[in-house]
């Protein structure tokens, strides 16, 4: 490596983290400066605090059986009342916001790890971004639920990995759209041509010049990415297809609660809010992410 | 405009292709062998070698694709391995329903998101439009089941209006008071997607209505309705178009969970119940003709484009 060429890097690898340093200096910014994002981020710490600690402060066991007191309206004991066996809601929701959490990071990572170098590729490579993008767009062209329920058919066994999959492979596509016409834009940017005058080989232009500069839609993407899986993973709890009925999830809850939804309606109501406080959440932060990061992005995811 | 419309269909058949591919190479992921799981443990291995043999298994995988390919161009999607009767017929039977609550959605949808829309346009960040915001930010973060759910304890248990579940024909009754039942499914599924609309209406509208030719509009002494109406309006039309026909997808998607959450006898629940009971040809059938549905509503999507914006069929 001759030594003009590393101070030419060095001053443009400044440039690349710049967008990194830009948003860690921004994130308390961020956070506090619409009222609306700051209150969507008290919900989702709110949020991660029920999912690590929420097993612990529960009044009781999420799978505890008391046929006695069962479908009790919320009262002292059972403060958001109970279900058909006697379980308490309050308990059960608290527990189902791990298992929700949890699978939406491991979907949204999942996502993640098959889109962006996918999406990369086809971006860089026009040949091969032919073929992917049609393909991309056949699979887009099943609606999500019912390419999940036909891949959790196809899977087998309802269960926590096979709904990371059935769920990730649906949206995987859809990162790899993004990434694709992200790669796409930045290709022809004037810092991709200057680093392949400088005779940057292809593998380091993708890892040091494009990949960094896709952060930010790469960020907001996965926010979304992130609302809309564990809406979906409720709906196939919901239809009793997704992680096994015993394990308490706010979909499952709300699949069992369904019968009894005109005697005892808070059965679903609560595990309901959770739910939609959580993709509201997410939802709003997403849409703060993507001004704050990118305003050209709007209308792209 | 015939170039257009030509360079389209060719799309249209390819993307059809892909989708029988899709679903040819995903019902070979599933475990197990067709045969025996259509014969049950109970059959002789001579048995589930005679069905291989009919089916076509014991052929090169390029031969059952070719064969596959046949099979679903003329209409053959197989038997159901519950009902053991042709799958396409199943598909049909719960048609009627589906069609009438996505046509009943759709409704809502155009006719709730579009006015929110340009009404919250008229005046920017005045009371209407952040309602109307507030509405749309909820729309999209609530659970279409969970509102059902909400909706049906309400209107069918509390206030005892509307029915609570359940569909009959009305192609065969020939009653329309039947319609009655898919009220509250219908505003179930349609309000989420509504909010998108009026979403994207607003935005497109406020973005048309910065435009000079507004101004001159106005500066004509326009009836400001008439401005918005005949010169904004329709200029906004196209992001709309195209948000309403996202919605179609997401209505299809939307429809299998309302389904089952009033107990409609549609396809939406009909994928579910084969789901559980692992009955791959009609799911498999299910796919195909939903997303071929998707493909040709997005075919004639591109060509309303080129009606609403003549400058689109020369990209």
């Amino acid at each position: 490596m001759s030594r003009h060429r590393r101070d030419d890097l060095s001053i443009e690898e400044r440039d690349h983290l710049q967008p990194i340093r830009r948003a860690a200096r921004g994130l308390w910014q961020f956070a506090t400066r619409r009222r609306t994002t700051a209150a969507a981020m008290c919900l989702l710490v709110c949020l991660l605090f029920l999912a690590a600690f929420g097993p612990y402060i529960a009044p009781f066991a999420a799978d505890e059986l008391r046929v006695t007191e069962r479908l009790q309206s919320p009262n002292r004991t059972h403060l958001l009342g109970t279900d058909h066996f006697g379980r308490d809601i309050l308990s059960r929701t608290m527990s189902g916001t791990r298992i929700t959490l949890l699978l939406g990071v491991a979907i949204s990572a999942f996502a993640l790890c098959v889109g962006l170098p996918i999406g990369m590729l086809a971006g860089f490579f026009d040949r091969f971004g032919l073929v992917v993008m049609r393909v991309v767009d056949a699979i887009m062209a099943f609606p999500a639920i019912i390419l999940a329920l036909a891949l959790m058919a196809i899977l087998g066994k309802p269960g926590l990995l096979n709904v990371v999959l059935a769920v990730g492979l649906v949206w995987a596509p859809r990162m790899v759209r993004v990434v694709y016409s992200a790669t796409l834009a930045l290709r022809e940017s004037v810092f991709v041509e200057a680093a392949r005058a400088l005779g940057a080989s292809t593998a380091r232009i993708l890892l040091r010049h494009i990949a960094i500069n896709l952060i930010s839609p790469v960020i907001v993407q996965t926010t979304f990415t992130f609302a809309f899986s564990i809406m979906e993973v409720a709906a196939l709890n919901f239809l009793g297809v997704g992680i096994p009925p015993y394990v308490a999830s706010w979909g499952g809850m709300m699949n069992e609660g369904k019968t009894y939804v005109i005697r005892a309606p808070w059965i679903i109501l609560f595990p309901g809010l959770f739910l939609a406080t959580a993709v509201l959440s997410f939802n709003l932060v997403g849409d703060a992410l993507r001004d704050r990061l990118d305003p050209k992005l709007r209308g792209v995811t | 405009m015939l170039t257009f419309v030509a360079r389209r269909a060719v799309g249209l058949v390819v993307s059809t292709l892909l989708v029988i591919t899709i679903t040819f190479l995903l019902m070979q992921m599933i475990p197990g062998d067709p045969a025996s799981v259509m014969l049950g443990s109970n059959a002789t291995s001579e048995q589930i070698e005679r069905l291989r043999d009919t089916w076509g298994l014991n052929e090169p995988i390029y031969v059952q694709f070719v064969q596959y390919l046949v099979n679903f161009l003329q209409g053959n999607f197989g038997e159901s391995l519950f009902h053991r009767r042709p799958v396409l017929g199943i598909i049909g039977q719960r048609a009627e329903t589906s069609l009438w609550l996505g046509l009943a959605a759709l409704i809502i949808v155009v006719g709730l998101g579009i006015p929110a829309g340009v009404l919250a346009s008229v005046r920017p960040n005045g009371f209407l439009d952040n309602t109307m915001l507030l509405l749309a930010l909820a729309g999209a973060s609530i659970p279409s089941f969970w509102l059902g759910l909400l909706l049906m304890t309400l209107f069918a248990g509390r206030l005892g209006w509307l029915p609570s579940s359940g569909f009959t024909s009305i192609l065969e009754t020939g009653n329309l008071a039947n319609l009655k039942s898919l009220i509250l499914p219908a505003f179930s599924l349609g309000f989420v997607n509504a909010a998108l609309v009026a979403r994207t209406a607003r935005s497109s509208m406020l973005d048309v209505l910065q435009a000079d030719y507004i101004t001159t509009a106005r500066a004509k002494g326009l009836r400001e309705w008439t401005t918005i109406m005949k010169h904004a309006f329709r200029n906004a039309s196209i992001p709309i178009a195209t948000v309403i026909s996202f919605t179609f997808a997401s209505l299809l998607s939307g429809a299998v969970v309302t389904e089952n959450v009033f107990a409609l006898p549609g396809v939406g629940s009909l994928i579910v119940q084969s789901v559980l009971k692992r009955d791959y040809p009609v799911i498999q059938g299910i796919m195909f003709v939903v997303a071929v549905l998707y493909v040709v509503v997005n075919f004639f999507t591109d060509l309303s484009y080129a009606m609403l914006d003549p400058r689109i069929r020369y990209r």
